[in-house]
């Protein structure tokens, strides 16, 4: 079972997914922003991130940036779950090493699947 | 007065009294401060737990209304709201129908139609914003009779705001387009997030044809203001319409007047990949026409470099520095060119090929 790290601003998401995933066993922890998820994915050391890209104090693409900038994070795959449908935001976030660009809204059981299928695949 | 007052032998009482009072005063008001704070906090972390109890009711049970109490107080509305809005913008299947049955079963919907029709603008605007982040198919018809009737402008821009995220078909943007040609210009931004959201929402429906449609119609209709229709093709730009191809041809070819629908076409053509009206664009009367065409000229014009090369002695200094970036980004022949412009006696040109044989080639 894997360890997944979101990192988003509203805690409806948060409660959802972690609804979701922990169900089929998965450890999830959770960040509110930028800062305190580099910190968490740091000590957390996630198998994946789920990655919201509209937060305060630091924009999941910043987030992203100072994770494959960083030896210690670089290696951890990231999903990033935004509204932002725009090409160019698409194309940033494969630009900056992302492995899935998701856009909301998305099923949740979809996504379930998506991140388990990424995760075998990892193996 | 002052002299009565002054001269009184109860001249320091009066000042003793009123300095009680003051102290008084400022005691009762940091006691008032020290509630209202304890009250607003109380009231945040209510809400906080209720969006917490409704987002776990709306994972949990199949029937969420039956497990939440009913809200009663505009904070509990609220907090409901919030987190039926977070569920609908995140998600769609089960969880997402739980979401848009949960606004109707707590009467959510009815309180903010009541609300929408308040006396107070900032109550209704606030009401319509929210019932807009709830993109119910059925708000619709309520949001263009409130319309009808709302005598305050942001109240108005709230609802075609809302109306933006439930477009159906052409008419309705023709009835959007109108609506916002009939206020006053508010912003680029929230014309081009309007035409945004009604590309997003035709696309979803898989009826992107419709905004061409009404582009077609818009073309030439002087009821559009011209600024709409250049918001609109910034929107295509934003949300690559890549069935606009033909249309923003059209525009660009009709409006040879207006600098900035040309600029908007030369935009939204180039991020499709369509390079067609460059040449034609570098030579146009206006600096900022000349000077959109030549951000994109190193993407698709080797066979324009010499037309670039000419652009380092435009009358305009914008044209001229981004047409000798243009030619550093241009590979081995534009940087060619640039070092022999660097060398040139016009020292504007070779000012403007120096700077830029300094940048990256891209």
């Amino acid at each position: 079972m894997a360890k997944i790290l979101i990192i988003d601003d509203d805690e409806t998401i948060h409660l959802i997914c972690k609804a979701y995933l922990s169900k089929s066993g998965h450890t999830i922890a959770t960040a509110f922003d930028g800062p305190e998820g580099l910190a968490l994915a740091e000590s957390f050391k996630p198998d994946l991130l789920l990655l919201d890209i509209n937060m305060p104090r630091m924009s999941g693409f910043e987030v992203a940036k100072k994770m494959k900038e960083n030896p210690a994070t670089k290696e951890i795959p990231i999903f990033m779950m935004t509204s932002l449908k725009q090409e160019s935001n698409i194309q940033r976030g494969y630009d900056l090493g992302i492995a899935e660009y998701i856009t909301k809204p998305t099923n949740i059981a979809h996504l379930k699947l998506r991140i388990e299928k990424f995760l075998e695949n990892k193996k | 007065m002052l002299d009565l007052l002054t001269q009184s032998p109860h001249f320091y009482d009066y000042v003793t009294v009123a300095v009680l009072l003051l102290g008084l005063f400022n005691v009762f008001e940091i006691l008032f401060l020290l509630y209202n704070k304890n009250m607003v906090e109380r009231i945040e972390r209510e809400k906080l737990a209720l969006k917490r109890l409704a987002s776990t009711a709306l994972i949990t049970s199949t029937a969420p209304a039956e497990l939440l109490p009913g809200p009663a107080a505009e904070y509990e509305f609220a907090a409901y709201s919030e987190a039926i809005a977070s569920v609908l913008d995140s998600f769609e299947g089960e969880i997402a129908d739980r979401a848009r049955a949960l606004i109707g079963q707590l009467g959510i919907d009815d309180h903010y139609r009541r609300l929408a029709r308040h006396r107070t603008w900032y109550k209704r605007g606030n009401a319509i914003d929210i019932m807009a982040s709830f993109r119910l198919k059925a708000s619709r018809e309520f949001f263009l009779a409130v319309y009808r009737s709302e005598p305050v402008h942001d109240v108005k821009y709230r609802i075609i705001y809302g109306l933006s995220r439930l477009t159906r078909e052409h008419a309705d943007i023709r009835a959007l387009a109108q609506m916002l040609s009939a206020l006053p210009y508010l912003t680029p931004k929230y014309t081009e997030d309007i035409f945004y959201n009604i590309i997003s929402a035709l696309k979803a429906e898989g009826k992107e044809g419709e905004f061409g449609l009404f582009m077609k119609e818009t073309l030439n209709d002087q009821s559009v203001q011209n600024l709409v229709k250049r918001d609109c093709i910034n929107a295509c730009f934003a949300a690559t319409c890549e069935k606009g191809r033909g249309l923003l041809k059209e525009y660009y070819a009709a409006y040879p007047h207006e600098p900035e629908i040309l600029i908007a076409s030369i935009k939204a053509l180039a991020r499709i990949g369509d390079f067609s009206k460059m040449p034609e664009a570098m030579k146009n009367p206006d600096w900022r026409v000349r000077l959109a065409a030549l951000k994109y000229a190193h993407l698709c014009c080797a066979d324009l470099l010499p037309e670039i090369r000419a652009m380092l002695r435009d009358n305009s200094y914008h044209v001229r520095i981004n047409a000798a970036l243009a030619l550093a980004k241009a590979g081995g022949a534009g940087r060619a060119a640039l070092q022999a412009e660097a060398a040139s006696e016009d020292k504007f040109a070779s000012a403007a090929a120096a700077y830029a044989l300094t940048q990256e080639p891209a």
